[in-house]
C-alpha cells in the first residue's frame, strides 16, 4: 500500500522534532551529494513528498547490487525502503513468493500505475528468453510490461545500464541494457560494478525530494555523481602530475603512494563518484588500497583489454610522457581517455583474455 | 613455514613525506567565509563527506582547528555533537543515525548552529501539550 501520508507527517507521528527532522534533511541533502545550502530547499520539499512505490526487477545479475544497497548504511536500507520509498516487488527480499509474489507486483502496477518507479538490475537476454525468466515470463516480457506504467526506469548496476558481464565478448545470451529496449520512459543509468550504496540511495532520494530525475549525462548517469573522472578527484593525482608512477604493486613508488596509471589504473577514462564517497561507510577506494581503477561503470569494461595494461596514450611512449606530465597532465589524460575509447571499440570485435603475463609489470622491459 | 611476529611484519605508511596540499586550500576557504561571516553576516556550511581527501587528511584538518570552549549534544534520531573549534566562529558538526554511524559530517561557519536554537515548530507543539496539563 502505497503511504498517504508525507513522509514529514509519518516523521512527526513518530515524535520526530523539527531539529531531528533538519538532520534528516543535512543527511539527504549530503547523500544526494547537493551542497549544504540545499538543505532549506531539501527541507521544503521533502514536507510535501509522498512515499512512491518501487518495483525491482532482477534480470541477468548477480546480485550484487542489490548486496551493495543493502549495505547502505546513510540512511539504512531499512529505513529506504519504509521511510523512503514502498517498496513492493523485490524477488530476493520480499518475504512472498511464487504466485503472491508476482500478485504483488501486479497490484503495485494496478495501483500507482503511471507514477511508480522501476528499478531493474541485471541485464536482458534476447537470444534466447531461456536464459532467464521468472515465474515462467521472460525478462523481456516482464521488462515491457512493468515498464508500461511506471513514471522513470532506473537500471542499477553496468549490467542494466550498459549490458556489463552478460554481454562481454562473446555475449552468448545475446544480453541488452535496458536502455536499448526502454525508448518511452525516462531510464536513469546508475552504473558501476557493483554502484556505490549510497549513489542508488542518493538517486532514489533525489526523486523521492523532487519528484524528478536528476541532470544526466550523455551515457544517462546523473552528473551529480557521474560528472568528474575518477582521474580528476584522485588523491594520487599530484602524483601523476608530478610523473611519480609505480612500477610493480610492491616497488617504493607503491609504497608511497604514487599514481597506478602505468599498473592498469582506468581513473582517466572512468567517471564515479568512488574517490569522494568511497566504499564501506566511507572507509577506502580501491585506489586507496593500492589497486588501480577497473573502469567498473563505463561500457563494455570487462572487453577494455587487461585490467593491468597501462591505458594508451597517443605517443605510446611513456617515459616521455611522464616528463610533459607536470605542465600537460589534465590533456594527457583526456587523450588517454579517447584513445582508450578506440581500445574498447576494437576490444568488442576481438576479445582480449588477461594472461599471467599481463600480472608481469617488467616484461616491457625484459 | 617459519612463524613470524606481528612486529617483524614491515609496515610502511604511505607517503608520509607527501603533504596533498588540502589543507592549504580548505583553511584558506573557511578563513574567506568567516570574514563573510563577520562583514555581512553570511552564514557558510562544507559537507567534509564530499572532499576528495587523501588519506589522514580528515584528521589533520581536525587536529589543526582543535576543540574551543564549547560543545553541544544534541539527541533526535540518534546523536549529533556541536562544537566550536579553537577559531571563533567555526563549529564542526557531526550527524550519527541510531546506530552510531555517522550520516553527516560539516564545518560551519556561523555564530551559531542554526539546529542548536529551539525550533518553531516544536515551541508550537510545546504550547500544546503545556495546555494540556
Amino acid at each position: 500500500m502505497m503511504n498517504k501520508k508525507t513522509l514529514f507527517e509519518s516523521l512527526q507521528q513518530q515524535g520526530v522534532t523539527r531539529r531531528g527532522f533538519m538532520k534528516y534533511c543535512t543527511a539527504l541533502t549530503s547523500l544526494m551529494a547537493l551542497p549544504p545550502s540545499m538543505i532549506p530547499i531539501v527541507a521544503n520539499a521533502l514536507e510535501s513528498a509522498k512515499r512512491p512505490s518501487v518495483i525491482w526487477l532482477s534480470f541477468q545479475e548477480c546480485t550484487g547490487c542489490a548486496e551493495s544497497l543493502l549495505r547502505s548504511h546513510s540512511p539504512t536500507v531499512e529505513g529506504l525502503i519504509f521511510d523512503h520509498i514502498s517498496l513492493d516487488y523485490q524477488h530476493t527480499l520480499q518475504a512472498a513468493a511464487g504466485d503472491a509474489a508476482e500478485h504483488a507486483r501486479e497490484q503495485a502496477m494496478k495501483e500507482h500505475y503511471g507514477k511508480y518507479l522501476v528499478v531493474v538490475d541485471g541485464s536482458i537476454p534476447l537470444a534466447d528468453p531461456g536464459y532467464s525468466t521468472i515465474a515462467g515470463i521472460s525478462n523481456l516480457d516482464m521488462l515491457n510490461e512493468t515498464v508500461a506504467g511506471a513514471a522513470a526506469v532506473i537500471a542499477v548496476g553496468t549490467c542494466s545500464a550498459y549490458g556489463g558481464l552478460p554481454m562481454a565478448d562473446p555475449n552468448p545470451t545475446g544480453a541488452v541494457s535496458v536502455s536499448s529496449l526502454v525508448k518511452d520512459k525516462p531510464v536513469i543509468n546508475v552504473p558501476g560494478c557493483p554502484p556505490i550504496p549510497t549513489v542508488i540511495t542518493g538517486v532514489l532520494a533525489h526523486y523521492l525530494t523532487f519528484g524528478s530525475i536528476p541532470e544526466l549525462d550523455d551515457l544517462g548517469r546523473p552528473k551529480v555523481f557521474y560528472g568528474q573522472s575518477i582521474h580528476d578527484r584522485c588523491y594520487r593525482r599530484p602524483f601523476y602530475d608530478k610523473g611519480l608512477f609505480a612500477e610493480t604493486f610492491d616497488d617504493e613508488g607503491a609504497k608511497k603512494g604514487w599514481c597506478l596509471y602505468r599498473l592498469g589504473c582506468k581513473g582517466p577514462m572512468t567517471y564515479n563518484a568512488c574517490a569522494t564517497l568511497k566504499w564501506n561507510q566511507q572507509t577506502s577506494w580501491p585506489v586507496e588500497s593500492g589497486h588501480g581503477c577497473l573502469g567498473c561503470s563505463e561500457p563494455n569494461f570487462w572487453d577494455a583489454g587487461s585490467f593491468y595494461k597501462a591505458l594508451s596514450i597517443p605517443d605510446g611512449d611513456y617515459a616521455k610522457a611522464a616528463g610533459y606530465a607536470v605542465a600537460t597532465g589534465v590533456a594527457l589524460g583526456a587523450a588517454a581517455g579517447f584513445a582508450n575509447q578506440k581500445t574498447k571499440s576494437s576490444a568488442v570485435s576481438q576479445h582480449t583474455k588477461v594472461t599471467v603475463d599481463d600480472f608481469d609489470m617488467n616484461k616491457d622491459k625484459k | 613455514m617459519s612463524s613470524q611476529a606481528l612486529a617483524d611484519i614491515k609496515v610502511q605508511v604511505e607517503s608520509n613525506e607527501y603533504e596533498s596540499g588540502n589543507l592549504d586550500s580548505i583553511l584558506s576557504e573557511i578563513a574567506f567565509h568567516l570574514e563573510q561571516l563577520l562583514e555581512q553576516k553570511k552564514t557558510h556550511s562544507i559537507d567534509l563527506r564530499a572532499m576528495p581527501w587523501s588519506p589522514g587528511d580528515e584528521d589533520k584538518l581536525e587536529a589543526y582547528l582543535g576543540q574551543g570552549e564549547i560543545q553541544i549534544e544534541l539527541n533526535a534520531l540518534g546523536k549529533s555533537l556541536f562544537y566550536e573549534t579553537q577559531y571563533s566562529g567555526i563549529w564542526i558538526v557531526t550527524h550519527y543515525n541510531q546506530e552510531d554511524e555517522i550520516i553527516g559530517k560539516l564545518i560551519e561557519i556561523t555564530y551559531m548552529p542554526e539546529m542548536v536554537f529551539s525550533q518553531k515548530d516544536d515551541v508550537k507543539d510545546s504550547i500544546e501539550r503545556l495546555k494540556q496539563y
